[in-house]
Parts: C-alpha cells; structure tokens; sequence
C-alpha cells in the first residue's frame, strides 16, 4: 500500500491545514411536520485539505511522483492524520488535478484534499 | 523536431512556473459513500505556464522565431521540463535506462546524504575506465547541467560525461555534491548523461541530475525523466508586451497529452 509522502520535516501539512468530518444521514419529513432521521452510510468519512507553500524542488518533485504514481484520485493510500497520527489506510485524492508553481528557488507551492474513502 | 528553446542565460524559463498535471479517473459513487473507480491513463495531458519577464531583443526574436516554426498549436516539439530532472529512474541505477560498463557492478541500498538508502555503490574491476550513463532525446547543443553526490573510502576522482564534453572532479570521503555545466554537439538530437570511474576505482553515488540550465538546483528523484516529445503549444496566440528598450515580457502555455 502507498502511503502519501511527508515533506523533508517530516511533516504531512502546513498551516493553515483544513479537516472535514463529513456524516452522511437522511432526513424524511412527514406532513405533520415531524422528521424521521437515519444514518445512510456506516460511519463518517474525513477530507484533509493540505496546502503546501515554501516547498524546495526536491518535495514539489515528490509529490508530482507520488501523484502519477496513484494514477491522480484513483489510486488509494494510507495516511497519517497530521492532527492525531491515526492512519487511515484507504484514501485517496480528491482530484484528477495537481497544480504546482514555482514561485522562486526553493519556493514551490501545491495543494491537495485527501479524502477517505469507505470499506 | 523542433525543440522549445533557451533563454540566453541557458534557462528554459523563468520563475513562476506553473505546472499542472491532469489525470482522469472515472467515478462511480455509491449511495453508502463508497466508490467505484477507473483510471483512464490515456487522458492525462500537462500544462506548463511560462512567464517571461525582462527578455532582451535576441531572447524575444528567439521565441517568436520558435512560434513561427510551431505554426501556434499546429506542430509538435520536443519540451524540456524546466522544473524536472531530465532523467529517468535516478534513485534505480539497475534500470535498464542506465548503461553500465561490462566491468562496472552497481549496487543499490547505500545510505544516502538525505537519509534514505537510495544511494548506489559504483566499483570498476577493470582495467581501464569504465562508466555508467544514460541518453536521452533532447538536442546536444543545449546548456545542460549534469550534477551528483559522490563519495569514496579514499580521495579519488570521478570524470563527469555530459555528451562529449567531459570533467574530471575530485571524490572526498564525505558526501559531496559535483557539479558539470557544459553543452554538447548541436548537430546531434540526442545526449547521453554519465559517470566514468577509472580503473580499480570505486564510489558510492547518489542524486545523479541532469536540467536544461548553468546551474544545479535541489536534486529531484525522477523515473519518467522530463524529456517530452510531441508537446505542443497551447495557444494559437503569442502575446509580446515591450516595457522598455530591449525589455520585452510574454506567457507562454504549453501542453502535453500521451495519447496525441
């Protein structure tokens, strides 16, 4: 299994590093106003959104890999919560997409969503 | 085939540089929040988002001169990625991109100086020198900068092989980086990229790069290399902006789709 890679400090994320804890219930409202409410799915799922700045070439360049080598959101890989180190072991990309710029020497930027995936 | 050219300092671009990578998965989304997915390999393409600034008559005439020959989007061109290591497979010397000589023997899983185990044992049991190299589609003529770190149980050299051009350095006992900008044949459309260790020498080697420009940056762990052939521009359209006496400054977007 892949895992999604850290930059040279070790770190997974920067500040500011965003984190979504999605549940996923239905709601059936009856004519009298009342609902009936019920889970939809097994449990919640997480989404880390990672914005990367001040990159040096050598981190940009693995990301990049780490990218084409999952094959863009289709691929799935373990990764380290950066808030509490839990490892989930299915996630993957949210998107087809990666963008890196180059700011200046040593000055790439990058940002992705990682998202959980269910089973 | 036409080939993307140098700036006049040797570089292929500037800063920024914005590169973006597109995959396509195919998605099917399950009620329960579980997915289905395909990978549509042949759907990826990349973008590169050039921006110059500051460029002088020649440079601009250079460029325009470039488009002209393109025809806009209309033919393809050979593109070195500014921001990649024109290599392949630099962390796996037993690739078959890389050439050894018969008397040379690679070994891999050496302590590396960034504190991986990606670094290779090189050792010539020959009698004469023997080097290990790797050639890649790109024109000869360019400045290119090849660069590695090197180490050896004793002082010794290394020669570094950049076409035909060639640079003997001195190997210390600790990690050192070497570094070798030169150009090759511009007649030739190819460039071979390589290491030659004299007879009896041996060294552990680690981070070998090669980039279209003077200098070496941060080394970049590479298997795909970043040689791409057939990219073509994006843009029927070059838009020059001239700020002053020989001070011109345009943007540049080129593209690159496996399956054209």
């Amino acid at each position: 299994m892949a895992t999604f890679p850290n930059l040279k400090t070790n770190a997974v994320a920067q500040y500011p590093a965003t984190k979504v804890l999605r549940f996923q219930n239905q709601a059936l409202r009856f004519l009298d106003g009342t609902e009936q409410r019920y889970r939809d799915a097994a449990g919640p799922l997480h989404r880390w959104q990672i914005s990367l700045s001040q990159l040096d070439e050598g981190e940009t360049a693995a990301l990049d890999a780490f990218f084409a080598a999952n094959q863009g959101a289709f691929g799935s890989f373990a990764f380290t919560d950066p808030w509490d180190g839990t490892v989930y072991a299915n996630c993957s990309l949210a998107s087809d997409e990666l963008d890196v710029t180059s700011v200046a020497e040593m000055s790439g930027t990058t940002s992705l969503t990682v998202m959980e995936n269910r089973g | 085939m036409l080939v993307y050219p140098q700036l006049g300092t040797g570089a292929m671009s500037q800063f920024p540089v914005k590169k973006q990578r597109h995959l396509r998965t195919v998605v099917n989304a399950a009620a329960d929040g579980s997915w289905i997915k395909l990978a549509d390999a042949p759907g990826e393409y990349t973008e590169w988002s050039l921006q110059y600034a500051q460029l002088s008559d020649a440079e601009l005439a250079t460029l325009q001169q470039f488009f002209t020959a393109a025809e806009g989007t209309l033919n393809a061109f050979t593109f070195l990625d500014p921001i990649s290591n024109l290599l392949a497979w630099t962390d796996h010397l037993d690739n078959a991109v890389w050439v050894p000589g018969p008397l040379l023997t690679v070994a891999g899983g050496i302590a590396d100086p960034l504190g991986g185990t990606n670094a290779w044992h090189l050792s010539n049991t020959g009698g004469g020198a023997q080097n290990i190299s790797q050639t890649i589609s790109a024109p000869a003529g360019y400045l290119y900068c090849l660069s590695a770190y090197v180490r050896s149980a004793q002082a010794s050299t290394a020669t570094m092989l950049l076409g035909a051009q060639r640079a003997s350095q001195a190997v210390t006992t600790g990690w050192t980086r070497i570094v070798f900008a030169a150009s090759g044949d511009p007649t030739r459309a190819s460039i071979s990229f390589g290491l030659e260790l004299p007879a009896g020498g041996a060294l552990d080697v680690y981070g070998v790069q090669a980039e279209p420009q003077a200098a070496a940056s941060v080394y970049k762990a590479s298997t795909t290399g970043g040689v791409y052939e057939n990219a073509r521009l994006r843009d029927d359209l070059l838009t020059i902006t001239s700020t002053d006496v020989n001070r011109h400054s345009c943007k540049v977007n080129v593209y690159y789709a496996k399956h054209l």
